[in-house]
């Protein structure tokens, strides 16, 4: 590059990380300030450092209760989402009949129907079986949408696994159930790992389905923390405090699994 | 299934497509039906079938028509920007000048923040006269103490901001990693021809890459409209209805005014114009993936 291209290169660069960053500042800072330095006009970045809206956060027993469900709900789903796509996704791998396109298509186009078409009748089947508000039926609806993303991302892991093993497995008289469960899934273990693990981000971050299915019991964090834009005026700290506690999971598992995160997170977007 | 390599691959695929179909074609169905009906949830009488008539419903609706103008401006405005300016990050990624390892990791950070906490992110950011926007202003003299979520065009700005925000870094990591496959020696040719930065990449790098890019932008299109959470925090889809896409209607009629025909409609109006101009994409891109695998 010539000086000029690098200048323009660093100017770019630069403009676009204060606005990718600056934003998320500005949360972490009002995380620590006190209510005066919040409303302070004109504003302050850095105000008198207090853990006072962390405090309340961690001591509020419903947003806590909502952290929990978050928590379980996550790792249901994990648990649901993963026996639903390791079979299939292991079948779809080694499959070679003209069925699999047709399979491969109908995983992708499921993935990506508009969440706000299973709302409305989820909404009223539960209503009659009793799920609403419930961590069951939020992990069996956010089930819709991870189970595809898993085999989408399992498929490529296990197409990585090289056939000879499970050949060889499958001399020695193991069934393919077994070249399954022994050879393959073992195998696979990192891919199952970072897809389990964007599963768990998925359900944590989502949205719309616990705002409709829920009301106060499974409520979920990314839910609960709207409890503090109360009609009395917003509490910026709590807000900011809670959100810093909602994002540091998921940011934490992102980081440990940045090798495949951008290929897995894309979910079918390769060369 | 003559193929015996296939032996015993169905009795492990079959469970889990079942299970799919149930739990996803079968509330898509379910959602058809509903919009065939008049449904009252707070009366005692049951549906009454109707056919089509919430679907000639939409067409005198301008609160409906409105949604459709905001849903293409949030669809294309968006997208447009997350894959230009994705890209040209992404090429500038690539030279790993110093000083720019760590904007790999940070990239990351709005891909994992929830959407409901990106829009308090933002709200928290441009409190009018108190929040980080007017704190960056006062650093270079200004007083800037708007609320841009009062007037139509700036809280439309403020939401193609954020989705900008959202997207864009992810975009940027998923074309640098296909434009780090692309062979060295392409660029080598054509910088001794004399080909400048910018001139290597738009006559290597995009016609190199254009498959990708089209799966990237069929795949934000589709991902578009999921800043919902977005929406319902930082403008509720107003002034005005001005940032109200199609799915917000939806959720309105079906949860606030407890019209759930009329949502069902809506949304499946939508689903099938959406999957409509996506599906072919689709099929191809699972027709590649199918492919591509070691046979």
């Amino acid at each position: 590059m010539k000086p000029a291209e690098k200048l323009f290169a660093y100017v770019v660069a630069t403009v676009f990380i204060v606005f990718l960053v600056a934003p998320v500042v500005w949360l972490l800072s009002t995380s620590f300030k006190g209510q005066l330095d919040i409303f302070a006009k004109p504003p302050v970045l850095i105000g008198d450092f207090t853990l006072e809206n962390y405090r309340e956060v961690l001591t509020d027993r419903r947003f806590m209760g909502s952290f929990l469900n978050s928590v379980i709900i996550s790792s249901l789903t994990v648990v649901f989402s993963m026996l639903l796509a390791l079979p299939a996704a292991y079948g779809l791998s080694r499959l070679r009949s003209p069925a699999k396109i047709p399979l491969l298509s109908w995983v992708l186009l499921v993935r990506a129907a508009p969440g706000m078409i299973y709302v409305i009748p989820y909404f009223m089947v539960f209503n009659e079986i009793g799920l609403i508000d419930t961590r069951l039926g939020l992990v069996l609806i956010n089930t819709v949408f991870t189970a595809p993303l898993a085999i989408w991302i399992l498929i490529s892991f296990f197409d990585g696994i090289p056939y000879e093993i499970e050949e060889a497995a499958r001399v020695d008289g193991a069934t393919r159930f077994q070249a399954f469960t022994k050879v393959a899934i073992p195998m696979a273990a990192p891919g199952i790992a970072s897809a389990a693990i964007l599963v768990f981000i998925f359900s944590w971050n989502e949205f719309l389905f616990a705002l409709t299915l829920t009301r106060f019991e499974a409520k979920t964090a990314a839910i609960a923390i709207l409890n503090y834009m109360g009609y009395a005026g917003t509490e910026w700290g709590k807000i900011a405090a809670a959100g810093i506690l909602i994002l540091l999971p998921v940011a934490i598992f992102a980081i440990g699994i940045r090798k495949y995160f951008v290929q897995t997170a894309a979910g079918g977007v390769k060369g | 299934m003559k193929n015996p390599a296939n032996k015993g691959l169905m009795t492990l695929i079959l469970p889990t497509f079942l299970t799919l179909v149930a739990i996803t074609v079968l509330p898509i169905l379910i959602t058809f039906g509903i919009s065939l009906f008049y449904i009252k949830l707070t009366s005692a009488a049951g549906p009454v079938f109707i056919g089509l008539e919430n679907y000639f419903e939409l067409f005198t609706d301008d609160r409906f028509l409105n949604s459709l103008v905001v849903t293409v401006e949030l669809i294309f405005i968006p997208v447009a920007l997350q894959i230009v300016i994705g890209l040209l990050l992404a090429m500038i990624l690539k030279e790993k000048l110093p000083g720019m390892g760590w904007m790999r990791i940070a990239f990351l950070l709005p891909a994992v923040i929830p959407p409901a906490v990106s829009g308090l992110v933002w709200k928290l950011f441009i409190v009018p006269g108190a929040g980080g926007l007017t704190y960056g202003a006062s650093l270079f003299g200004m007083d800037l103490s708007l609320d841009l979520l009062s007037m139509p065009s700036s809280a439309l700005a403020v939401v193609v901001a954020t989705s900008v925000w959202v997207g864009t870094p992810f975009v940027a990591l998923l074309m640098l990693s296909a434009l780090e496959s692309i062979g060295e020696e392409q660029y080598e040719a054509a910088r001794i021809d004399g080909a400048n930065w910018f001139q290597r990449h738009w006559y290597i790098s995009v016609p190199e890459m254009l498959p990708v890019i089209v799966t990237v932008t069929v795949f934000r299109i589709l991902e578009a409209l999921a800043i919902f959470p977005i929406i319902f925090v930082l403008t509720g889809g107003g002034p005005a209805g001005s940032t109200e896409p199609i799915n917000y209607y939806a959720y309105v009629n079906g949860f606030e005014y407890l019209r759930v025909d009329y949502a069902a409609t809506i949304i499946f109006f939508f689903f099938v114009a959406m999957m409509g101009a996506t599906a072919p994409f689709l099929i191809n891109i699972a027709r590649r993936e199918g492919r591509e695998a070691r046979s």
